[in-house]
């Protein structure tokens, strides 16, 4: 980007080659932020969002389950936005493992840990290494699951990083919420997309049944909790595990 | 040569005045938490993650390090860097 452009407020998004995350990053750009995206693989919808916004959206490969990379993929961002504000961070990135218990590989409950919980924490602790040098307000948005609150069969391991993340969430925003960073996890419902690709449809009716708005999680939904979560009018949210799933866990 | 006793003096200085708390007579024996400096242990962690920057060292590394006073921070980052 040149030098003489408007500052403007840049956001770290993880996952973003596809689903919720490319959602994410396609509408915090068109709202006018800096989006710092990673993901395992490059697509040609994040090509399309670079021919559109050039600069405003940087973007690195980064493996979860690699730390270090984690930590380069910010230090690079930093550099790419030089000059303009590091606001805040949408942990997006995860994956999901299926299966019973006792037959889950020990690596695959490895690896499901270790992305979606470890990688989540240490994005959000490279982060904040350049934040709290600032001593600026911030906002941090873990996305989490219903999962992790109701659980489901088949998917323990995914379950338990995703309530991992909650707790994350909360013990972190009681550590930076004195300098105005606000910390807090989004739980979207079943969506047709990523999570319920395990779900058949005869499970899918069964949620939709179930659910009093009488429909599955959009990724409109999510995304637009998210704007409003990293807006300045929600900094006095924190801490907060913030359901969306239409009613069905109310 | 800055000593690392000075950049910390300079940080822990900066990091106050940032929040508006009064500054005072920084000293080696001078305590980081609980004595005469309005610091806590959230300012604590932004003066080591400024220190690792500006030093290159990173002293926690392996886990964390016991330290009191300006002076024990001090060494942990070495006497001195260019």
């Amino acid at each position: 980007m040149r030098m003489t452009d408007a500052p403007r407020k840049w956001v770290l998004v993880s996952g973003v080659s596809r689903g919720l995350g490319l959602a994410l990053a396609r509408d915090l750009l068109a709202q006018g932020y800096g989006v710092a995206g990673c993901s395992t693989t490059f697509s040609d919808d994040l090509q399309a969002l670079k021919d559109v916004h050039g600069d405003w959206f940087f973007w690195q490969g980064v493996d979860m389950a690699d730390t270090s990379a984690i930590e380069a993929f910010v230090l690079a961002a930093v550099k790419a936005f030089n000059g303009h504000r590091m606001w805040g961070v949408v942990n997006n990135a995860g994956m999901s493992v299926e299966g019973i218990l006792s037959t889950l590989p020990v690596s695959d409950i490895e690896k499901v840990l270790q992305v979606n919980l470890t990688g989540a924490i240490c994005l959000a602790r490279s982060a904040l290494r350049q934040m709290m040098k600032t001593r600026k307000p911030g906002r941090i948005i873990n996305i989490s699951s219903i999962t992790g609150l109701r659980g489901y069969t088949g998917l323990t391991a995914y379950a338990a990083s995703k309530a991992g993340m909650d707790g994350f969430s909360r013990a972190l925003s009681r550590e930076v919420g004195r300098v105005g960073i606000t910390v807090n996890s989004v739980a979207p419902g079943y969506m047709k997309t990523q999570l319920s690709e395990g779900l058949d449809d005869r499970q899918l009716d069964q949620i939709v049944r179930r659910t009093p708005l009488g429909r599955l999680c959009e990724l409109a939904d999510i995304v637009h909790l998210v704007r409003f979560l990293l807006s300045e009018e929600a900094g006095f949210i924190t801490g907060q595990t913030l359901v969306v799933d239409g009613g069905l866990t109310s | 040569m800055t000593t690392t006793l000075d950049l910390i003096r300079e940080e822990l200085t900066q990091i106050l005045t940032d929040k508006g708390a009064a500054t005072g007579e920084i000293t080696a024996d001078t305590l980081l938490l609980n004595g005469p400096l309005d610091i806590d242990s959230l300012d604590l962690a932004t003066l080591v993650v400024i220190l690792e920057e500006k030093t290159g060292l990173s002293p926690f590394a392996d886990g964390f390090v016991l330290f009191h006073t300006v002076g024990e921070l001090a060494a942990l980052f070495g006497d001195a860097h260019d």
